[in-house]
């Protein structure tokens, strides 16, 4: 391999520290190096010539760049080598600013030694790289949208309108999910219906959607760009295309009488029914459960869409990508005893408020206690029931319910201007936009504000009565209501797990489907081509719904726009030659990638390359296309060749958070012990253990992995399989002799220099104590094991 | 069925009642009591030192194998509480670093009013030692027909949470009262504080909440309040004459601990249950158990004739 050496000056960045002269002479002196030279702005116009001038002349195969870190400038380099015509993956970078001259400014000897070590390493790593090439693979440009409440209706809604065909999956008999049932919603205190209504029927207008309603998934099969869902549409018994929406007709005639679950058990539906006036599609739906098969409706339906024989139907598409908008659940509040939700007939959840206020509900817009039917002339709203709440293990705060209590209590009180209306708080949470106005005009109207959690419930001769201390003005107070309601959170909705179980994606400890990115990629899941809309990865209110909608259609039409897909080279390659077929990849593998039939196989276009299941293959039949078995124990074996500083460490700093947090430290110029050499790796768990060994047995007196925090992992887990693997090594380097403490793993964030300059400080301290590596395996005063001597 | 018994310090002081009626009871259902060898304190006089506490409760379960029994709620509680938070591997190591038999877990504690509804269940498991027991038929022989019992839960019987029922609103109580033939009562305070704890620095609070229980119970219908907890029965029991001078009520109402409601529908004597020990007088429930049992004879009688 001809290799060319680029040693930056950086101005005084490097130079000021390091002598770039004498690295580059150091450089003509390592094997295959055809040609090295210092510049003094690598970066600049004349540095890119230089080397494109440098590639054609000598014929260069493969290029090294000792300058900045490749977090900053690989691209740049890469860029310039394709612009010689060379494979952009045939370059090496050896950071020797931010993780070398900027950290050790008052070492320059030991960081020239340094610096000598990391251009070794990289000459090394570059005599092994390959070209690759990032293919291209056709993708399909429909979309799958699970969920048709307000997030998926406005995704479905936006890709359909980029002409992207979209297949709107529901799994009850309307869309519209829970906004379709509330009453007027804040801040505006429009009326929800009005607003939604139009957007339902434009699914059902849009000739770029498939809406398939009734319907359950069942299974999903392939990755980003061809996926295919199957799953099974239930049979409504009634002619979805006969059905003319008029329900009067069978509905009137239906003598079955069941609780209406569209109006939370409030009002009554028949066994025929249609689950709201509003439904799309407007088709009624027979529950199976309920009907006694009397035939009267079917004779009743002036077009005979009744089918009692209609079979459920089996579906199944093609798409290339899927937007989860599977919504919440109301958390149970029968579960808050001490407030008797499910004793007391006056005590009921937010929903069914939303139902009484509305105009459609079971009392036409009447707010009445259930007990009697009588207008309620006091009510209370219970906030943070099953939110911010341990004792029934829901921590979060569900960050609606402070504004539907609002909302609520303002409709109440213009309507019965004379009713007492009180809310009781903890506190009230009112961030958001026109939402502290809303408050404010809630104060106006004279509802009442008492701040404490409410102890309990308690029917005392039929009235309700709140006991609970007021935290304001000190005190245990009681406090009667003619009608109570608990504000019930947000939990996740337990019917998506099938959804999420099929997709592989990973919950939180709330239950809550995880995003990418807690901050940074609030609508993409872990897996590719998968995007997550709305509750489903969280309370939120209607607006930011429609927000995540509208953001995960746009992901998804930039995933699929072109048609195709770029396909990142760096990835996990199985030999089939060695492969045993033990499936552990497959439960190592974050993204889903791997299947086992007979050996494994890589999905090349889910694979991410982090390079645990490299890491944890037990017969090393997996290997990577970058960041290689070889190329990394290349690294090793250079990094160690000369071991000019005691005590020598050979670190691994996974890419995203620790070897960021490394280049942190440099440009927050931290200084740190120069003693060890970090290779860089795309996530802690791709370090083998035998890259460890490999280090310990060429002299380094310790290794040190670094991390993404836990639960940070940019692959999800691999920070954890990392530490297990670590914990599995120290046992066996203890029973060969070996003091385990010379392996070390910590966790450290992009945003943390310090903890990983710390760290560095720390373990050369402790390796100080240990002395040098073996020497525990011949402890002082024991006898030689071998003799011949004295 | 053997059990190990933990008698607890109210036993041999305020609450000897409990005790007696506890032994008589067990005997009765055929469960054989074996009082755990030189037990100490449930670790109730120490809750704030959590250490201590657990430490107190761990060593009396340590001291046998066999599932434990208690009858006072408090030191059911303390065993329960401290069997969760030796889980705790941290706790358990500080804890069995000062006994000679350590804690290893996987003990079982319940309390009496447990021991006698599991015997008195037909439901129970059909293995061989419970076949020969009798089903609640059998058992109750002297059914408290007529009888009207508020149920009287205190705070602790339910807590820690996850245990025998609910801690907000618990059945147990009310569902043994109806297998023992009487009625209870919709008694809406059964879970209010007895206000043991604070009766000494904060007695008119303490005495204030005992008078709206005591007259709760009573307006409930009640012929007696049934209790499970000795400093409950206490509060409740020898507090009443002082509250009906301080408040100017009459209220004469009986409060019998879960064991000698049981026993008397076992057909134990009122001797044998330390009925007489009672500060509130337990006749008037004798009497209208008498009377009612009176009625049926004489029904019977007539049927007869």
């Amino acid at each position: 391999m001809r290799i060319g050496v680029y040693v930056c000056h950086c101005g005084l960045n490097i130079a000021g520290v390091l002598e770039p002269d004498i690295l580059t002479e150091f450089a003509k002196t390592l094997p295959g190096v055809e040609v090295a030279r210092d510049l003094q702005f690598t970066c600049s116009d004349t540095g890119q010539e230089t080397i494109k001038e440098d590639i054609k002349e000598h014929k260069l195969e493969s290029i090294v760049v000792a300058a900045c870190s490749p977090r900053l400038h690989e691209p740049t380099f890469r860029r310039v080598v394709s612009e010689a015509g060379m494979n952009p993956f045939m370059l090496e970078m050896a950071n020797i600013r931010e993780q070398c001259s900027w950290v050790h400014m008052d070492e320059p000897p030991q960081a020239q030694e340094k610096a000598k070590d990391l251009i070794r390493m990289a000459v090394a790593k570059a005599a092994l790289l390959n070209p690759l090439t990032g293919e291209t693979m056709p993708v399909s440009r429909e979309v799958l949208v699970i969920g048709g409440g307000v997030a998926g209706i406005q995704a479905a809604l936006d890709l359909a309108d980029c002409g992207l065909h979209v297949y709107l999956v529901e799994r009850r008999p309307t869309i519209g999910g829970y906004m379709a049932l509330l009453t007027d919603v804040f801040p505006t205190n429009d009326c929800s219906i009005c607003v939604l209504a139009p957007k339902m029927t434009d699914v059902y207008n849009h000739p770029l959607i498939t809406l398939v309603t009734y319907a359950e998934i069942l299974n999903v099969d392939g990755s980003v760009g061809r996926f295919t869902v199957s799953g099974v549409k239930k049979a409504r018994f009634v002619d979805e295309k006969l059905c003319k929406g008029c329900l009067n007709e069978c509905a009137g005639v239906c003598p079955v009488e069941v609780p209406d679950d569209y109006e939370f058990g409030l009002g009554k539906r028949k066994a025929i029914f249609m689950p709201i006036p509003q439904a799309v599609p407007l088709v009624a739906c027979i529950d199976p459960e309920s009907c006694i098969g009397c035939g009267l409706c079917a004779e009743a339906c002036p077009v005979d869409a009744v089918k009692y024989d209609q079979k459920q139907e089996d579906f199944r598409f093609d798409v290339g990508a899927i937007i989860v908008a599977t919504g919440w659940q109301s958390f149970d509040p029968a579960r808050k005893e001490e407030y008797g939700y499910g004793r007391y007939r006056d005590v009921i959840s937010a929903l069914q408020i939303e139902r009484l206020l509305n105009a459609a509900g079971p009392t036409g817009g009447e707010v009445v206690r259930p007990s009697t039917g009588d207008v309620a002339k006091s009510v209370a709203f219970l906030q943070c029931v099953g939110s911010r709440d341990e004792t029934v293990g829901n921590p979060y705060c569900s960050r609606v319910c402070c504004m539907y209590a609002l909302k609520n209590a303002q409709l109440i009180k213009e309507k019965y201007p004379e009713a007492e209306v009180s809310i009781h708080y903890i506190d009230l949470r009112a961030g958001g936009e026109g939402y502290e106005e809303f408050y404010i005009r809630a104060q106006r109207l004279g509802i009442n504000f008492i701040r404490g959690r409410v102890s309990e419930v308690e029917e005392v001769d039929g009235a309700l009565r709140v006991n609970y201390e007021d935290t304001l003005l000190g005190g245990f107070r009681s406090k009667p209501y003619d009608l109570v309601v608990l504000s019930a959170g947000l939990e996740a909705n337990r019917d998506a797990d099938v959804v999420g179980n099929l997709l592989g994606l990973s919950k939180r400890p709330d239950g809550f489907f995880e995003i990418a990115h807690p901050k940074m990629r609030p609508v993409e899941a872990h897996i590719d081509g998968v995007f997550i809309a709305g509750c489903a990865s969280g309370p939120k209110e209607i607006q930011v719904s429609i927000a995540q909608g509208e953001a995960a259609a746009s992901k998804a039409m930039g995933l699929l726009v072109r048609g195709e897909l770029a396909l990142d080279p760096v990835v996990a390659v199985v030999d089939s030659e060695k492969c045993i077929g033990c499936k552990l990849c497959v439960e190592t593998c974050p993204s889903m990638a791997i299947s086992v039939n007979g050996t494994a196989l890589v999905d090349e276009a889910a694979c991410k390359g982090c390079g645990t299941c490299a890491a944890a293959c037990p017969v090393d039949a997996i290997g990577m296309t970058l960041f290689s078995d070889e190329q990394i124990l290349a690294q090793i074996h250079a990094a160690t060749a000369v071991k000019g500083q005691y005590p020598f460490i050979v670190g691994f700093l996974c890419n995203w958070c620790s070897y960021a947090g490394a280049d942190l430290a440099g440009t927050s110029r931290i200084q740190y012990p120069t003693n060890m050499r970090a290779i860089r790796v795309m996530c802690a768990g791709r370090v083998d253990p035998a890259f460890v060994i490999e280090a310990l047995k060429g002299g380094a007196d310790g290794v040190l992995i670094s991390g993404c925090r836990l639960g940070e992992c940019h692959y999800s887990k691999g920070n954890y399989q990392a530490y297990q693997r670590v914990q599995v090594l120290k046992g066996v380097l203890e029973k060969v002799g070996i003091n385990p403490g010379r392996v070390k793993i910590v966790w450290c964030a992009a945003s943390e220099g310090e903890i990983l300059a710390k760290e560095v400080r720390k373990f050369v301290r402790e390796l100080e104590e240990m002395g040098p590596v073996g020497t525990e395996l011949a402890p002082p005063g024991s006898p030689q094991p071998s003799g011949g001597g004295s | 069925m053997k059990l190990a018994y933990y008698p607890g310090c109210v036993a041999r002081s305020t609450g000897r009642e409990y005790e007696i009626s506890t032994r008589a009871v067990c005997d009765a259902l055929g469960v054989e009591l074996e009082e755990i060898d030189d037990w100490n304190c449930c670790g109730a006089t120490h809750v704030s030192n959590e250490v201590v506490s657990t430490a107190l409760a761990a060593r009396n379960l340590v001291r046998t194998d066999i599932p434990v029994m208690a009858s006072c709620s408090i030191c059911y509680s303390r065993l329960r509480a401290a069997m969760i938070r030796l889980e705790d591997r941290k706790v358990r190591e500080k804890v069995n670093s000062a006994f000679d038999k350590k804690y290893e877990g996987e003990k079982e504690v319940e309390h009496v009013i447990e021991t006698i509804a599991r015997a008195l269940s037909k439901s129970g498991d059909k293995d061989k030692d419970q076949e020969e027991e009798k089903g609640p038929k059998d058992l109750v022989v002297r059914p408290l027909a007529g009888l009207k019992a508020a149920p009287y839960y205190g705070c602790l019987l339910t807590r820690p949470g996850g245990g025998i029922d609910s801690p907000e609103n618990p059945s147990i109580l009310e569902n043994l009262i109806r297998t023992l033939g009487a009625e209870p009562t919709e008694f809406r305070l059964k879970m209010k504080c007895c206000c043991g704890p604070i009766f000494v620095p904060e007695e008119e609070a303490a005495a204030d909440t005992l008078i709206r229980i005591l007259l709760n119970a009573k307006e409930s219908g009640a012929d007696f309040v049934v209790a499970l907890c000795p400093l409950c029965h206490l509060m409740l029991d020898a507090n009443q004459v002082l509250l009906e001078k301080k408040f100017g009520e009459k209220i004469s109402l009986p409060i019998l601990y879960v064991t000698q409601m049981a026993g008397l529908a076992l057909g134990l004597a009122p001797e044998e249950l330390g009925l007489d020990i009672n500060l509130v007088s337990t006749k008037p429930v004798l009497e209208k158990l008498a009377a009612a049992e009176g009625e049926k004879t004489e029904e019977e009688g007539a049927e007869v004739c």
